[in-house]
């Protein structure tokens, strides 16, 4: 008997403009056209590879879309996969960040609404007995919440009067030659605003491969400079900020530093993958899988400020490497040497080694610029308060180091609520299970049931990551973070069951389920007759009026959630 | 733990100045040749009504009522405090009709059922995690069952390789009923090995009249019996854990209808009794 064979599938299999929603396939003569009009004339195609051509960079990782008035292109929050060039037209960029801004429910987003009082208790009652029960109107989408319509093949949701929406928000106008979204793309952070269309508007979008290979092999660096010069204009300055050492800083000393700061970037940037990989087997780590980002006894050139992923601190331990620390988003590394350097006539090289847990993105402040913040400080009369270091800037310790590296390893520090169990407490009662069960329809959305480290269990529950690569390759957006709290929430109504989330998700927190109605039959699909799954997983109770109900159902202190960001709250909870 | 050693000296502090309080009170009211009883008694109905609201406290995990953990603290120090009331209410002395001494056998069944829930509570988390795999509790007849299939197909290919019926009948004589459930629940409880040893010991005496295949069979039996036994082990201070609840839950609501059969009955009769 033959095996069956089919021939292995390749990347470009199915070019970005056959993808539904474009609005016409990128053909040669079209891309030739682009490659003629700035930024693309100004990209040095010489340098790229001859499997990998600039020309089919475009044609295959690029598409031509059209959106019509008041078309919702990017909403605020979502996860970025591509960026956009304005074509033709004007879009408007929603500039508002607090209640003022464009409100959940004309995003297309469930309402987040905690439950009163009544509806609170009243779960005792009227949770079903059935697992997975859902309204079948809104799985149907008969239900009638967002504004959605039909453009150009592909259901988009759009604002109804954009005209009343101009006047009542704040925004701005991008024409044709911007571009946009490429922060949140390349960078593996939400989207920070959301942008419409004002009248018809033609956009070129790339998906974030296509740009990451331009970049990569763009030997002029023009758009590469293009994205480092926008994230200098529009975002550095506020970013540096969030750290005291920047705070005090003159305007003028600010622009030199923005002006002087270098980009960098570490690791590799497919999807999931180096977090599964770290996860299968986390004994490869260290030298094979992380890159070093500054190696011990090197002279810093300047401090580490970390702008996305997470990076370990490690020292020499006989013939192998200690993992002593790790360093979140807005953390920074390579301070105290500078600052012991300002005093000694020789410059400290570092005593610890840094490198990238997966994809990291960092800028490097220049050493000489870092002396002058400190030497300004130091003259100021409250220089001494302002050097002292706040709890979210520590580099995160544990006194246990063999427990820290397990958590390294296995990439828990990724949780911005990672549940843990301290068993040494738990009684094995089960109380928190059943308190998930009632704030969730009698469907509980963890299992008590994890890895064991040293005393702490870390059960199968969402961590809620800060880089949450499950929401990378969601098709509708129905896996969002929630823009209040920043949880990760599954919406019922827009989830198709794609399982992408499911299978990304490197913890398996997320679990795919048979859906019901409220009889207990199974919903299924009316042409296939297949069962509908829909993907679940822990919301931290964002409906419920007491929070998680899990930790707050735990008599023994047993278990709790811990912010892995959080270097005074992580020391104190896995110090018990 | 620093902090929890101030919370520790902090609550004992509280526990012993309300206790010369409510000792004091009692000496006081005492002086005015009032009845003592019908004091301490509402007291110390409250307390058993405040105790049981605990539970309910449990089943409402979803609202914002604070966290259990306080509320399990001050369940505990409620009932301390019960204890005291408790006995200041019974004069120190045994009563002896027969509703009074109902209440009093119910009452110290449940307080002595809750001061053992709360040291098997510290105690047995502990137990539990040295030994075997954390296991869910409705899961580990499925873990078991796993490992008597195991066993018996070791068993089973060792019969088919025609080398000999020494592990069948090992396997019928010693092991059959000790994969076939829990086993040594006692034994476990009481934290002893001795059971374990012995079957580890008949292995040994076995193995030296066998041929290296069948050596290495009762090897791979002897994993699983050491598996086996840490399930049991487990499976055992669960139990305990579990079921001291069934005891101390149900006994205080008894509790409630006495006492509160008690105080109705007192009432009735309280212009008679003087």
């Amino acid at each position: 008997m033959s095996e069956p064979s089919v021939s292995r599938p390749r990347r470009w299999d199915k070019p970005f403009s056959l993808e539904a929603g474009s609005e016409q396939e990128m053909t040669d003569a079209g891309v030739e056209e682009l490659l003629q009009q700035p930024p693309f004339s100004e990209i040095d195609a010489s340098g790229f590879k001859r499997s990998l051509p600039l020309h089919d960079i475009l044609k295959n990782d690029a598409r031509i879309v059209g959106f019509d008035e008041g078309d919702i292109i990017v909403r605020r929050g979502d996860w970025g996969n591509s960026a956009f060039f304005v074509l033709s037209g004007t879009v408007r960029v929603e500039l508002e960040r607090g209640e003022s801004s464009l409100p959940d429910e004309i995003l297309g987003r469930r309402r987040s609404r905690v439950k009163s009082l009544w509806e609170s208790i009243a779960q005792l009652w009227r949770n079903h007995r059935e697992p997975e029960v859902r309204a079948v109107a809104e799985v149907s989408g008969s239900s009638p919440p967002l504004q959605t319509r039909m453009t150009r093949g592909r259901t988009r949701i759009y604002l109804q009067e954009v005209s009343a929406v101009l006047d009542k928000y704040r925004t701005a106008r991008l024409e044709a030659g911007h571009w946009f979204g490429e922060l949140a793309a390349l960078g593996r952070t939400s989207r920070v605003a959301t942008v419409f269309s004002e009248g018809v508007s033609q956009l070129l979008e790339i998906r974030w491969q296509g740009i990451r290979d331009i970049l990569r092999h763009d030997a002029s660096g023009g758009l590469k400079r293009y994205i480092e010069d926008a994230f200098r204009e529009r975002a550095l300055a506020a970013f540096l900020r969030t750290d005291p050492l920047f705070q005090g800083c003159s305007t003028e000393l600010m622009q030199r530093i923005v002006d002087q700061v270098e980009f960098q970037t570490f690791g590799n940037y497919d999807s999931s993958k180096p977090f599964k990989e770290l996860n299968s087997n986390p004994e490869q780590n260290l030298e094979s899988g992380e890159p070093v980002i500054i190696h011990e006894g090197e002279v810093p050139r300047g401090i580490i400020m970390i702008r996305s992923g997470l990076a370990r601190i490690t020292q020499q331990y006989y013939q192998g490497r200690r993992t002593i620390g790790y360093l979140s988003p807005g953390q920074i590394f390579g301070l105290d040497e500078i600052r012991t350097s300002i005093n000694s006539s020789s410059p400290l090289p570092c005593q610890t080694q840094l490198s990238a847990i997966g994809h990291l993105n960092a800028v490097l402040v220049p050493a000489e610029l870092v002396a002058e913040i400190l030497q300004q400080q130091m003259t100021t009369q409250n220089g001494s308060e302002q050097s002292k270091e706040s709890p979210a800037r520590q580099t995160v310790k544990i006194q246990d180091e063999a427990l820290l590296s397990q958590l390294i390893d296995r990439n828990y520090v990724e949780g911005t609520s990672l549940m843990v169990i301290d068993l040494d407490r738990c009684t094995r009662c089960d109380d928190c299970v059943r308190a998930c069960a009632t704030a969730h329809d009698n469907n509980p959305r963890f299992i008590r049931h994890g890895p064991v480290l040293n005393q702490f269990m870390v059960p199968s529950a969402c961590l809620h990551c800060v880089d949450p690569v499950c929401m990378i390759e969601c098709p509708t957006g129905a896996i969002f973070r929630d823009l209040g709290q920043g949880d990760i929430v599954i919406n019922d109504q827009t989830c198709i069951g794609c399982a992408q989330c499911a299978s990304n998700c490197p913890f398996d927190a997320i679990r795919m389920v048979d859906i019901r109605d409220a009889s207990g039959d199974l919903i299924v699909d009316s042409k296939t007759r297949a069962p509908l799954t829909q993907a679940t997983k822990c919301d931290l109770c964002i409906d419920q009026r007491g929070g998680p109900a899990c930790e707050s159902a735990c008599p023994h202190d047993a278990l709790f959630r811990v912010d892995m960001q959080d270097a005074a709250r992580v020391e104190e909870v896995f110090a018990r | 733990m620093k902090q929890l050693l101030i919370q520790y000296r902090y609550r004992l502090s509280t526990f012993l100045v309300l206790v010369v309080l409510i000792l004091s009170g009692t000496w006081l009211y005492s002086l005015t040749l009032a009845k003592t009883a019908f004091a301490s008694g509402t007291l110390l109905l409250t307390c058993i009504l405040i105790l049981a609201a605990y539970q309910w406290r449990k089943k409402l995990s979803f609202l914002a009522l604070g966290n259990a953990t306080a509320w399990l603290q001050f369940h505990i120090f409620v009932g301390w405090l019960s204890c005291v009331l408790f006995l200041l209410h019974i004069g120190f002395h045994v009563p002896d009709g027969l509703l009074e001494f109902a209440l009093f056998l119910t009452y110290s069944f449940v307080f002595l059922s809750g001061v053992l829930g709360w040291l098997l509570s510290r105690i047995i988390p502990y137990r539990l995690l040295s030994r075997g795999e954390q296991v869910i509790y409705e899961r580990i007849p499925v873990h078991r069952r796993k490992i008597q299939e195991t066993v018996e197909k070791l068993v089973s290919d060792s019969l088919k390789s025609e080398e000999g019926t020494a592990v069948a009948d090992f396997y019928h004589k010693h092991l059959e009923d000790y994969f076939a459930g829990s086993r040594n629940q006692v034994r476990h409880i009481l934290h002893s090995r001795r059971h374990r040893h012995q079957l580890a010991q008949r292995v040994v005496d076995l193995q030296t009249f066998l041929n290296e295949r069948e050596q290495e069979t009762m090897r791979q039996i002897a994993d699983q019996i050491q598996l086996k036994d840490d399930l049991d082990y487990q499976q055992s201070l669960q139990s305990v854990l579990k079921f001291w609840l069934f005891v101390h839950v149900p006994l205080t609501y008894t509790l409630i209808l006495f006492a509160l059969f008690h105080t109705i009955t007192v009432c009735a009769f309280a212009s008679t009794s003087g």
